[in-house]
């Protein structure tokens, strides 16, 4: 569960000297949002994103036709990109969570992981949603179930217990703090395999001060 | 891990791509429209014989063409980005940065003069201007993904200091620094022994995993392939002529020359009398002379009038199984018989008289060389012990196989016998004629019944003289035929090596592999030797090339009954050609007896570990994962007790350290030399084991 | 050499087999020889120089009107005339002339003791070389001595020690020569000797004479040769210095560096007397290397 595990590996980059309309096509061809930038021994350099490719009116604004063509042909990727201090990087060896994290505050959609200023790799937001999909078991059909209970310690033990006790086990799990009611928290996920609907409220009934607030197939 | 959701553009995009070399007779073109690509993360082979141009498309996505090669056409896309065209800069430091290539031999990666440690930082230090002391600390680290015992002390060693297998793993390890997106390996095992082989497999199928690198994999060997790869392509003659997942060209090949490939292999347990090997006809087109058609057509069994007139494309016959050929399905739904007139040549039944005399008595061989001691005053004279305490009995009519690595001294036992070394001591008994002595001492008569096939076709046949002087020679030297018969003869024997009469006055040159090999196999049995021992005769032959020799060695031992000694390292062909093995670990016999026996439970522990080494191109095949530690002690201080001890798998304990094991008998001539108990021994599992399923035109008709 | 020795109805067994692209093989590769040569420009270049001296050796008497030894007391030191195209020397003789007759001494002199070198070089780097161990060490050692000497010092004892004239200078040439041969052979013989070939020759029970001769021997004439061109322009070399020297041929025989020695007292009066020996001796060995080293690169260069 950790950014090295989840990142892409040997992620498409570009040289500083790429010119713009290339790195455009690139992007557009291999249909990425965000081109990492790399100089000798794959150092990190830079960030273009699609926002940089985006030319800022006011540098083009006295220029006429012909003097646009000229800027827009000679501009490299160097001119526009992040430049790398101003990047944010994560390093490969912290927890997907934190990665998200960084990302949320900075609200920013891609991270490049990098060590000893070596790009090792990239991580998107679709990267985290793909950790998101594994961590709730998507692929794997079965029961998914919510259910709430009191913010109390011991709480969720006894309705993993009361689910041991059928002999059943659990593909994945998930809690947070549920989000409009206080005091309490949703157990979010509960998802089982080989069980019926019918089978999992009888067994989650019988717990007290439990309530299934969401149950379906998934 | 899921990989759905990553970016779809492959690693590597090769399209159309044709490379030519300029020679002194022309543009030759050596490839000519290969397309494949390889995903992130994916192992790709391109498997094919000698000069199929498998190497020139490596060194062609690398370009290291030389001063003489170039890109004629296509395009090279190395993660979206085209690679032809670019300036030698832009390459320089895609291919430092994102490529990496490890080549067969590793000392030719290496730098003889430099500490390891220091040429595998000098990589970091200089490329990414990394402080020398972290260099080395990352080295070690590395040293150790990549499986090297005692990482920390390695990099204080020279290259020359370590085992070929260990010497391969820092080239890997030196690959893998740069982290590379793409990594090329042509032939990175083909130098190594079996068992050290088959630990390098295992560690590149890990390291492809851990780091997510493509691995684009050129290989001769089919077996190797099926291990390591996921995918396969193909080539003959510079095109690639089938492309698909390993399972479904091995199991359902589509292109007539992968098929014939495939019929040209031994498999692991078959032997002369239950199969046969059937070659492919003809030799490989002249990439300066190619048919205007399909270029496999002049050898293709099912060649029709469109074949010689329309070049094939290669075209997807199914979801993800390209092939190269008009008829691809119909051939599939044909089936494959092999011509019954071959299948009675080459499956008759040969009976060997067990009660016969052995021709060829040796017991208690001993070879020992004598080393110069490393002190420079006094100091005992060492030996190294290449042979020792060796006996082996050889009937009339039979072939004796003896395998084992490198450095085991079957080589030198061999050599002891024919006379080229001088035992050291032990009864050497032939014809009832004592012949522990070298050659130089021994009468002609007995000169002439004891002949040899060498290993090296390069090297076997005097460069300045013609074929039939060669053949000729020792009809001459020894008088078998009267002095006027002696070019009939050799016509003859040329008929007989499938030659003709036309190659009499051919140079060694104009020859090819397979060609100087049966020259080098009739000057063998001009003489009508007894006895032919052949020393690897088809290890430096292509597969198809070594189903034909072997093929005519059968042939010629059918015909004049000759008894054979046979070399070899490939465990298929021994068992293939051979009726009894003995298997030679570190100058002494581990395990002998019938072939069928030997490939069967009851195993030496050594024999166990071989076979489940070797790489079977059958990937139904399922064998034992027993992998060797360390590396083979020295023949000049061997260990103790059972020499196989100190890397032994099923060592039973202090016993095998101080005494000899003792002979093992489990009948009909199977001798194992081990302390395991027979009763023991014989509860093994087999080692390989294939799941049922049809094969393609294996089987017996 | 194996066609001679067939019967003829062996022969015409072996014709009918022979389709016509195999009989024209052996012709193609002579042409392929030829086409070694003519490829480089270096060889080619060098080949001429040569072919001119050799044309000017056999036509000696053609070239020069006068007789190489004939004095003419009323030209003594002249330069280029009608007369005398090159000039005349000290005692009134005819440079052309001597040149021409003097090329007809080295270029028989020079390939001779180069062969005899050759011969006695071969012999004894077989020899070493193929039987190592205490022969190789013994041979080897002698001819090390030879070789510590610097060759002029070698020369000039040698031809003290029996006396100038044509026959010692080639003793000599060949004395000074044979242990580079020597050596160049048994390196060779070293690396051949362990071929397979060479194993099959001795389970032959091959004698070990006929091993060297037979099996080795042409394996190694590709560097032999090229190593035999070069050294012909060292004793060409050799041959003008002992002239020079006056340990050559004795005088009056016309010999370039005899002509030198004699020629250069008069050097103020008459320097290109000087020059015309020193210009032949100088272009024949240039022209030597040249052919020797284009061959060489050529026959190496697409391996």
């Amino acid at each position: 569960m950790l950014v090295k595990d989840y990142m892409t590996r040997h992620p498409l980059m570009a040289a500083p000297d790429m010119s713009l309309v290339e790195a455009q096509r690139f992007m557009g061809q291999n249909n990425i949002r965000h081109l990492p930038v790399v100089g000798d021994g794959k150092r990190l350099l830079g960030l273009v994103t699609r926002q940089s490719l985006l030319i800022d009116p006011g540098r083009l604004g006295s220029l006429n036709v012909w003097e646009i063509a000229g800027v827009l042909s000679g501009l490299k990727v160097k001119d526009v990109m992040i430049k790398a201090p101003n990047v944010i990087t994560v390093s490969q060896d912290i927890t997907i969570e934190e990665a998200a994290r960084v990302m949320v505050e900075r609200r920013i959609g891609c991270l490049p992981v990098v060590q000893d200023d070596v790009l090792v790799g990239i991580i998107t937001e679709v990267d985290l949603l793909a950790h998101l999909m594994e961590m709730m078991a998507t692929r794997h059909p079965g029961i998914r179930v919510t259910v709430r209970m009191p913010d109390v310690r011991g709480e969720l033990a006894k309705l993993v217990a009361a689910i041991a006790a059928q002999g059943w086990g659990i593909l994945a799990c998930g809690g947070v703090a549920a989000p409009k009611a206080a005091g309490k928290w949703d157990a979010a996920v509960l998802k089982m395999r080989d069980v019926t609907r019918e089978e999992v409220i009888a067994a989650l009934s019988q717990v007290e001060g439990h309530e299934i607030i969401d149950i379906r197939d998934a | 891990m899921q990989q759905s959701h990553k970016p779809q553009t492959p690693i590597l995009d090769v399209r159309d791509l044709a490379i030519s070399y300029e020679t002194r007779y022309g543009d030759v073109p050596a490839v000519r429209d290969v397309s494949f690509d390889i995903q992130r993360g994916e192992a790709h082979s391109i498997v094919g014989e000698s000069g199929c141009g498998k190497s020139t498309v490596a060194f062609g996505i690398v370009n290291f063409l030389g001063r003489n090669g170039r890109i004629v056409n296509g395009q090279i896309l190395f993660q979206g980005q085209d690679l032809v065209g670019r300036s030698p800069e832009e390459l320089r430091q895609v291919r430092g940065d994102r490529i990496a290539m490890v080549y067969q031999d590793p000392m030719q990666a290496l730098n003889p003069s430099m500490r390891i440690g220091d040429q595998m930082a000098e990589v970091l230090v200089v490329h990414r201007m990394m402080p020398r002391a972290r260099a080395l600390d990352y080295c070690v680290t590395m040293l150790k993904r990549v499986q090297m015992p005692d990482p920390e002390n390695v990099i204080r060693r020279y290259p020359h200091q370590l085992s070929g297998g260990q010497q391969q793993r820092v080239v890997i390890g030196m690959a893998l620094l740069n982290d590379p997106a793409l990594l090329i390996m042509d032939e990175p095992t083909t130098a190594l022994d079996v068992t050290v082989e088959a630990t390098v497999l295992d560690l590149i199928s890990t390291l492809q995993r851990e780091f997510d690198t493509a691995i684009m994999y050129i290989s001769h060997n089919l077996g190797v392939v099926a291990r390591v790869s996921s995918k396969v392509a193909v080539m003959y003659a510079g095109e690639i002529v089938e492309r698909a997942a390993v399972s479904d060209v091995y199991l359902s090949p589509y292109h007539p020359y992968t098929q014939g490939l495939m019929r040209c292999v031994p498999r692991l347990g078959q032997s002369k009398r239950e199969s046969f090997l059937y070659p492919i006809r003809g030799r490989v087109p002249s990439p300066k002379n190619l048919p205007p058609g399909c270029i496999f057509e002049p050898r293709c069994d099912y060649a029709r009038d469109l074949c010689r007139q329309r070049r094939p494309e290669l075209r997807p016959i199914k979801l993800g199984h390209w092939g190269r050929c008009h008829f691809a399905e119909e051939i599939v739904q044909m089936g494959w018989q092999p011509p019954e007139d071959f299948v009675a040549q080459y499956t008759a039944e040969r009976s060997v008289d067990a009660a016969a005399r052995p021709l060829l008595k040796v017991t208690h061989a001993q070879t020992f060389y004598p080393v110069a001691s490393q002190k420079l005053i006094g100091g005992k004279k060492q030996f190294v012990r290449a042979v020792d305490d060796v006996s082996i009995e050889v009937r009339k009519g039979e072939t004796l196989g003896i395998v084992g690595e490198s450095g085991c001294g079957k080589s030198t036992l061999v050599k002891t016998i024919v006379g080229m070394e001088k035992p050291t001591s032990g009864d050497f008994e032939f014809m009832g004629f004592d012949i522990a002595m070298p050659v130089s001492k021994r009468k002609l008569e007995l000169i002439q019944e004891l002949q040899m096939v060498f290993q090296n076709p390069d090297s076997t046949l005097n460069p300045s003289f013609s074929v039939g002087y060669q053949i000729g020679r020792p009809l001459r030297r020894f008088q078998t035929v009267p002095r006027g018969q002696v070019e009939g003869e050799v016509m003859r024997l040329l008929d007989m090596m499938k030659l003709g009469g036309r190659y009499y006055n051919r140079l060694p040159r104009q020859l090819s592999g397979g060609e100087k090999q049966r020259v080098g196999i009739a000057r063998a049995i001009a003489g009508r030797p007894e006895v032919v021992l052949c020393d690897e005769p088809v290890s430096a032959l292509d597969v198809s090339v070594q189903a034909a020799v072997l093929n005519l060695l059968l042939e010629i031992q059918k015909e004049i009954d000759t008894t054979m000694i046979f070399i070899a390292h490939d465990l298929s062909v021994v068992r293939f050609f051979c009726d009894n093995i003995a298997v030679m670990y570190l100058g002494q016999i581990a395990e002998i007896g019938p072939a069928e026996a030997i490939y069967a439970p009851p195993y030496h522990p050594y024999t166990e570990a071989l076979l489940s080494a070797v790489p079977i191109p059958d990937p139904r095949a399922e064998q034992k994962h027993i992998r060797l530690e360390g590396a083979v002690p020295s023949a000049l201080n061997p260990p103790s007790g059972c020499r196989f001890h100190t890397r032994c798998p099923r060592k039973i304990g202090k016993i095998c350290e101080t005494e000899t094991p003792p002979w093992r008998d489990a009948g009909n001539g199977h001798r194992i030399f081990c302390h395991i108990p027979l009763a023991e021994l014989r509860q093994m599992d087999p080692v390989v084991t294939v799941r049922p399923g049809n094969r393609l035109g294996r089987q017996h008709a | 050499m194996t066609m001679d020795a067939q019967t003829a109805s062996d022969r015409k067994r072996n014709m009918r087999r022979l389709s016509p692209t195999e009989l024209k093989r052996p012709k193609e590769s002579l042409r392929d020889r030829m086409s070694i040569i003519l490829r480089s420009r270096v060889a080619i270049i060098g080949l001429v120089i040569v072919l001119f001296w050799v044309w000017v050796a056999i036509f000696a008497p053609v070239i020069s009107v006068h007789d190489p030894l004939a004095q003419d007391a009323t030209a003594i030191n002249q330069g280029p005339s009608a007369q005398y195209l090159l000039g005349t020397d000290a005692l009134g003789r005819d440079v052309l002339a001597r040149l021409a007759y003097g090329s007809r001494t080295i270029l028989m002199l020079a390939p001779l003791s180069v062969l005899a070198a050759v011969i006695v070089g071969t012999f004894l780097g077989l020899v070493g070389g193929y039987f190592g161990g205490l022969v190789d060490e013994i041979v080897m050692r002698i001819l090390d001595a030879i070789m510590a000497f610097p060759t002029i010092l070698l020369y000039l004892i040698i031809i003290a020690a029996i006396g100038p004239s044509a026959i010692n200078v080639v003793i000599a040439i060949t004395f000074v020569g044979a242990p580079g041969v020597a050596r160049l052979v048994r390196s060779l013989a070293l690396d051949i000797r362990v071929r397979d070939y060479i194993r099959a020759a001795e389970l032959r029970g091959e004698s070990p004479w006929y091993i060297m001769f037979f099996e080795i021997l042409p394996n190694a004439r590709g560097p032999l040769i090229i190593d035999s061109m070069l050294r012909v322009g060292y004793a060409i070399f050799a041959i003008g210095t002992l002239g020079f020297l006056g340990l050559g041929l004795p005088p009056p025989t016309p010999d370039w560096g005899g002509m030198i020695s004699a020629a250069r007292k008069y050097i103020w009066t008459n320097p290109l007397s000087v020059l015309w020996p020193a210009l032949a001796i100088s272009s024949l060995v240039v022209g030597l290397n040249l052919f020797a080293d284009g061959l060489r690169e050529e026959s190496t260069r697409y391996q």
